[in-house]
C-alpha cells in the first residue's frame, strides 16, 4: 500500500527526515512514534504531499506522491495534529464541502455523509456551528472529513490530543471500529493507545527510523529480568523510553532503571 | 471546474455566515449613497463620473477588508492543510477563492445599479459611457482583489495581509501624481503602472485593448504569484 524509499526532508540546514524507508501493507494499522519534533508531522506531510521529499520516492498504492499527486490524495484520509475546521460553518455544511472537494459524485454524496455522520455519532450536531463543539466533537469531526471519500489509506495525526479519558476513548474506538479494512497510520504520544490500536510500529528517533516491527515481537523482544530471575514483558512506554535514554530532556522511569540501567 | 465552484461557493457563504459581508455591503452601499447624492446635487448632470471616482477611492479601502482573510485564515486556523491535501489542484484552490470574493464584490456594485435608473428617469444619461465606467470599475474592483488576494497567500496574519494591500494598492493608485518628477520611458512606465489612468478611459467612455490588458494582466500575474506562495511552504 505504502512504499518509501530513502526518504529525506531539509528544512534549510536541518535536516527533519534522513533517508527513511519502508513499507506498509494493505490493511495493516501502523502506529508512528517519536519525540516531538522527531519528524513524524513531517513524514505525514510528505506522504500526504502536503511537503514536498527533498529526496527519495514515496508510491501509495503504486502511484508517486510527487508525480500523480491529485490520485494519491483521492487515495489518502488525513487528520492533521489540529482538526482543519471552518469554526463558523456547521458540521453539516462543513462535511458537505469536504464530500464535494474530494470529488465524492453528486448522486453518492447523501449516503456518504448520513455514513459518516453515523460512523462518528455525529446526528445530532449536524446543524451545529462547529465553533461551538466541544474538542471531542470537533475531532469526530475531524475524523469524519478524513473518511467521507472511503479512502484505502487514513493517517491521523495525534488524533486523540488534549482530550479527556472519555473522549479519548471514543475516539479511539471510533478508529478501532471504522468499516471496512483500511490502511491506518495513527501517531500518538499515548503510547497505551498503540498498544490497543496498532498492529506494527514505527519509532522515528531524530528524522530516522530506530524501529519497525509488529508489535508483538517488539514485546517480546524486549523484556526486563526481575531481580527475582524471573521476566516480564516491558510496556510500549518502556521500550519508548529505552530508545530515548541519551536525549537529555528524557528523565527515564526510575523502576526499571534502577534494575536494568 | 466543479472544485473552483465549490470552493467559490464555500467562500461566498463564508462571508454570508460572519458579520463581515453585511457590515461591508451596508457600509460600502451607505457611503456610496451619500456620495451619489452631493455628486448629483452639485453637478447637476446626468453622469455617473465623479461617482465612479469615488467608487475607486473606497474601493481602495474597501477592498483589503473583503480578501485579507481569504488564505491567512487558512493557514492560522490549519484549514490550508485540508485544502492543499485534497484531490483539488492548487490552481483551483486559487481561481475558487478569487470568484468566491468577485461574485462578492459583484453583489455589491450591483447595487449601485440603482443610480443608473434614478439619472435614467430624471434625464438622459449617455448610457455607453455609463455602461463603460461600470465595467471599469469591475475591472479594477477585480484587480485589486487579485491583489488582496495575494497579500493574504503570504502570511497567517489577516492585518498584516490587509496593510500589505493597501501599500501595494496606494502605491499604485497615487502613482501618477508622481510623474512630474521623472520624464521619458519612466514616466510612461508610471504612466501605465497608475490604475487611475486605466479607469479615466473608460470612465469618458473609451475601452482601449490596452487599458485591458493591463487590468487582466495584472490579475493574471496576481494569481500566478499567490498560486507560488501557496506552493512555496516558506510562506507557511
Amino acid at each position: 500500500m505504502i512504499i518509501t524509499k530513502n526518504i529525506s526532508k531539509n528544512f534549510g540546514s536541518f535536516q527533519a527526515l534522513s533517508d527513511v524507508s519502508f513499507e506498509i501493507n494493505k490493511g495493516e494499522i501502523v502506529g508512528f512514534l517519536g519525540t516531538n519534533g522527531a519528524g513524524k508531522t513531517t513524514l505525514m506531510r510528505i506522504l500526504t504531499s502536503f511537503l514536498p521529499a527533498s529526496s527519495g520516492t514515496v508510491l501509495i498504492d503504486g502511484d508517486d506522491v510527487a508525480k500523480h499527486s491529485l490520485i494519491t490524495r483521492q487515495k489518502i484520509g488525513y487528520l492533521p495534529e489540529t482538526p482543519p475546521l471552518y469554526l463558523n460553518m456547521t458540521v453539516k455544511d462543513y462535511l458537505k464541502f469536504a464530500a464535494e472537494i474530494k470529488g465524492i459524485p453528486a448522486k453518492n454524496r447523501r449516503r456518504q455523509f448520513d455514513s459518516v455522520m453515523a460512523e462518528c455519532q455525529l446526528e445530532h450536531m449536524a446543524s451545529k456551528t462547529i465553533g461551538t463543539l466541544s474538542k471531542g466533537y470537533k475531532q469526530r469531526v475531524g475524523i469524519a472529513q478524513a473518511i467521507i471519500h472511503e479512502p484505502k489509506l487514513l493517517i491521523l495525526d495525534e488524533p486523540t490530543s488534549g482530550l479527556d479519558p472519555i473522549q479519548n476513548l471514543q475516539v479511539r474506538n471510533l478508529i478501532k471500529n471504522l468499516k471496512d479494512q483500511r490502511t491506518v497510520i495513527i501517531s500518538t504520544h499515548i503510547l497505551s493507545e498503540i498498544e490497543h490500536i496498532a498492529q506494527r510500529v514505527l519509532m522515528i528517533k531524530s528524522g530516522e527510523i530506530i524501529i519497525d516491527e509488529t508489535l508483538d515481537s517488539l514485546m517480546r523482544s524486549h523484556s526486563i529480568d526481575e531481580s527475582s530471575g524471573q521476566s516480564r514483558a516491558m510496556n510500549l512506554e518502556d521500550i519508548f523510553i529505552l530508545h530515548h535514554r541519551d536525549q537529555e530532556s528524557v528523565t527515564i522511569d526510575s523502576t526499571w532503571v534502577n534494575n536494568h540501567g | 471546474m466543479d472544485k473552483i465552484y465549490f470552493i467559490a461557493k464555500k467562500e461566498l457563504m463564508a462571508y454570508f455566515k460572519s458579520p463581515v459581508a453585511y457590515i461591508t455591503l451596508v457600509l460600502s452601499i451607505s457611503i456610496f449613497n451619500v456620495f451619489f447624492f452631493i455628486i448629483i446635487d452639485q453637478n447637476r448632470e446626468v453622469s455617473l463620473r465623479d461617482v465612479f471616482h469615488v467608487m475607486e477611492f473606497m474601493f481602495l479601502f474597501l477592498v483589503p477588508i473583503m480578501t485579507m482573510r481569504l488564505f491567512s485564515e487558512e493557514k492560522a486556523s490549519g484549514t490550508m492543510e485540508f485544502l492543499m491535501t485534497a484531490p483539488v489542484t492548487n490552481m483551483a484552490i486559487v481561481l475558487g477563492k478569487y470568484l468566491g470574493v468577485l461574485v462578492f464584490f459583484s453583489i455589491l456594485l450591483s447595487f449601485t445599479l440603482i443610480y443608473f435608473a434614478i439619472i435614467e428617469f430624471f434625464g438622459s444619461p449617455d448610457r455607453l459611457t455609463i455602461v463603460s465606467g461600470y465595467i471599469g470599475v469591475w475591472l479594477e474592483g477585480a484587480f485589486f482583489i487579485a491583489v488582496g488576494m495575494m497579500t493574504s497567500s503570504w502570511t497567517h496574519n489577516q492585518i498584516v495581509a490587509a496593510m500589505m494591500s493597501y501599500v501595494i494598492l496606494f502605491l499604485l493608485y497615487f502613482l501618477v501624481n508622481f510623474t512630474k518628477y521623472f520624464s521619458g520611458a519612466a514616466e510612461s512606465l508610471i504612466q501605465y503602472m497608475s490604475t487611475l489612468t486605466h479607469l479615466e478611459h473608460f470612465i469618458v467612455g473609451v475601452i482601449t485593448v490596452g487599458d485591458l490588458v493591463y487590468y487582466l494582466s495584472g490579475i493574471f500575474i496576481c494569481m500566478v504569484f499567490t498560486r507560488l506562495s501557496i506552493e512555496n511552504r516558506l510562506f507557511q
